[in-house]
């Protein structure tokens, strides 16, 4: 731009799409796991969860390493690859 | 003189094979052309009615298959580097029959990604390649599209012979070659025949290819006719055959074309090309591995001890150092094709550029490396043999690889038909895979170097220290390896159905080596195009311009 040129402010346009459903109700179930999780731990401090608390001991000597933690971003992976196909292969 | 004989005997049979195919006396008259036909198609019986025989479908599903393959490779080779400071950490696995250590899953990740990955790449690129500078179509879609199915099983079979070498008594990886061999025969046909029914003079690349695939069962005669296969020598030099052979031609010849086509500029240097065919022909390459034990396994044999003469160790030394010279020139021919006048490659963002780019620079550091590896390994003084695994690594995924997938992504769209459905997303995968493995290897390798150290200090020292923390975090690094893998396969699978569809411009776009069309990138003179070898009526296609203020005017 050449110097002392006028500057061209853009004009302030609103659109109007809105965030999709699935995106809305994904976003409302994790601010009301947090939101439970909170008020449980002042509710009743120092109690395990319920149902989870008494699962997690079957895990016990299964994932001690830390490379289940990749292994479980693996398992995404090819479930999106193999996600992709089925869906890609029967949309219209 | 075991070593110079073999060679002796590769050189002059490629000789042989390759003035056959190029003066046109050959063995395809049109009754074995027929006979060859007949073989690839109906010969198969209702097996080949199963796949489609349309155009390009044969590229399509190799190239498909060999991404797919990326991802457990990836995976194989990040578990092995996890177990390295980590063994027990699938000890869990062991109540299914499943325990594997270290070397299984690294070997596992090096099969599957040298003949599940590229080795599916470079022929599903090649199946495209050699009938667009031949100027026809594959001989056979239909058979090529079949055996690239048969080619994925022998790769399983493969990665459950790297866990278990004998089931039931029956040698695992062995049965896998063997079904190989006969998908590489019918592959060889199919070139053949698609060569034979070439209309007009085939370039450099289109040979290279070519000879590459011829040279896989020829490397593997010459060794057996010598009565060295079964010798630590045979298995050594029948290992820097096939990858020098089999693979490097191959991707050269991919690579190649792949630079031209995707940056629009005229491939640099034919000399050099050639320079490229002959020198991987008669030289010895050191890229691969420093022992036979992958040729024995993959043969089914016992791995023979490496009893070399002083004659062998100055010849397989002095035809190593001489391999400097195609891999120099294959390089330069890359990087300066790419890059035509300007110092940064042109057109950057077309798919596969930036894996090509990193290839041809990984290329001379990487050859360095690897020939003092070699002749530390020939000479038996193996001071250096610590590294010579992840050396094999970094090969295979900072070399191999990126020049084998780049080309893939590059031809993707004139393949498939469809783009690629991202270029952001394939770029993102192109970081987070060339990342992973540069840093992750490169953390590995000082792992090894201080593995090293503490050996030769002391052989009784313990390796928990400093080197374990090192190796957590170059395992840890190399997992990009596999998200970008993933990036990449769902790129693919997802351009294929929704990728924009090529028109009429991209699908016709083709290098400077086919002279019908010149692509035009940036302003040049008419001496340049017309040295490139284009004509009157060549058609100067200028491509990547837009009327968009401050950019080049449209033309």
């Amino acid at each position: 731009m050449e110097e002392g040129a006028p500057i061209e402010i853009g004009e302030f346009i609103q659109g109007e799409g809105e965030p999709a459903t699935s995106w809305l109700f994904l976003v409302l179930g994790f601010v009301s796991s947090i939101t439970f999780l909170v008020l449980y731990g002042i509710l009743y401090p120092g109690n395990d969860l319920p149902v989870i608390s008494s699962m997690l001991p079957m895990f016990e000597g299964v994932f001690d390493s830390g490379i289940w933690f990749f292994i479980l971003g693996l398992m995404v992976g090819v479930f999106a690859i193999l996600g992709t196909m089925l869906s890609e292969v029967t949309s219209e | 003189m075991a070593l110079l004989s073999i060679m002796a005997t590769f050189w002059l049979t490629i000789f042989v094979i390759f003035v056959m195919l190029n003066r046109g006396i050959w063995v395809f008259t049109d009754v074995s052309k027929s006979m060859s036909m007949f073989m690839l198609e109906k010969a198969l019986g209702p097996a080949v009615d199963f796949v489609e025989g349309r155009k390009g479908s044969g590229a399509k599903t190799w190239i498909m298959h060999g991404a797919l393959w990326l991802v457990p490779s990836s995976f194989f080779i990040f578990s092995g580097l996890w177990l390295a400071h980590d063994p027990t950490a699938l000890n869990s696995l062991s109540s299914w029959g499943y325990s594997p250590s270290s070397e299984e899953l690294i070997l596992a990740g090096n099969l599957t990604a040298l003949h599940g990955a590229i080795a599916m790449l470079l022929i599903g690129a090649g199946m495209h390649i050699v009938p667009k500078l031949g100027g026809t179509t594959l001989a056979s879609e239909r058979n090529a599209t079949l055996m690239s199915f048969v080619w994925t099983l022998s790769v399983a079979i493969m990665m459950v012979g790297a866990h278990s070498p004998q089931l039931l008594g029956i040698k695992v990886l062995f049965i896998g070659t063997m079904i190989q061999s006969l998908v590489v025969f019918a592959v060889l046909v199919n070139q053949l025949l698609t060569a034979s029914s070439r209309t007009r003079k085939m370039p450099l690349p289109a040979w290279l290819i070519i000879i590459g695939l011829i040279s896989y069962p020829v490397a593997i005669s010459v060794v057996a006719i010598s009565g060295e296969l079964e010798t630590g020598l045979g298995q050594w030099v029948l290992v820097r055959m096939v990858g020098g052979a089999f693979f490097f031609m191959q991707i050269a010849g991919v690579s190649l074309y792949a630079a031209s086509i995707g940056t629009g500029n005229q491939l640099w240097s034919r000399s050099l090309s050639a320079v490229i065919l002959m020198g991987a022909i008669f030289t010895l390459n050191p890229l691969g591995d420093t022992t036979g034990s992958i040729a024995a396994g993959l043969l089914g044999l016992e791995q023979g001890a490496l009893e070399t003469s002083n004659t062998d160790v100055i010849a397989g030394s002095f035809l190593m150092a001489l391999a400097a010279i195609p891999i120099i020139a294959l390089s330069s021919n890359i990087l300066v094709t790419m890059r035509g006048d300007d110092v940064f490659v042109e057109n950057p963002d077309y798919p596969g550029m930036p894996e090509i780019n990193l290839g041809g620079l990984m290329l001379i550091p990487l050859g360095i490396g690897a020939l003092f590896i070699q002749t530390d390994s020939i000479t038996g003084t193996n001071e250096l043999a610590g590294i010579s695994g992840t050396m094999l690594i970094m090969v295979v995924w900072l070399l191999m690889i990126p020049l084998s997938l780049g080309p893939a992504l590059a031809i993707f769209p004139e393949v498939s038909g469809r783009s690629l459905l991202s270029n952001i997303r394939s770029r993102w995968a192109f970081w987070m895979m060339a990342g992973g493995a540069f840093s992750g290897l490169l953390m590995t390798l000082m792992a090894d170097f201080s593995d090293m150290a503490l050996l030769e200090l002391d052989p009784e020292s313990n390796l928990d220290g400093i080197s374990k923390e090192i190796r957590v975090i170059g395992s840890v690094l190399f997992y990009g390896t596999v998200i970008g893998s993933i990036l990449h396969c769902l790129n693919i699978i997802s351009g294929t159905f929704r990728g924009s569809i090529s028109g009429a411009d991209q699908s016709t776009q083709s290098t400077s080596i086919n002279q019908e069309s010149f692509k035009l990138t940036s302003g040049t003179t008419v001496r340049k195009i017309l040295a490139s070898g284009a004509n009157l009526d060549t058609e100067v296609v200028p491509t990547l311009q837009t009327d968009r203020p401050g950019s080049q005017t449209e033309l």
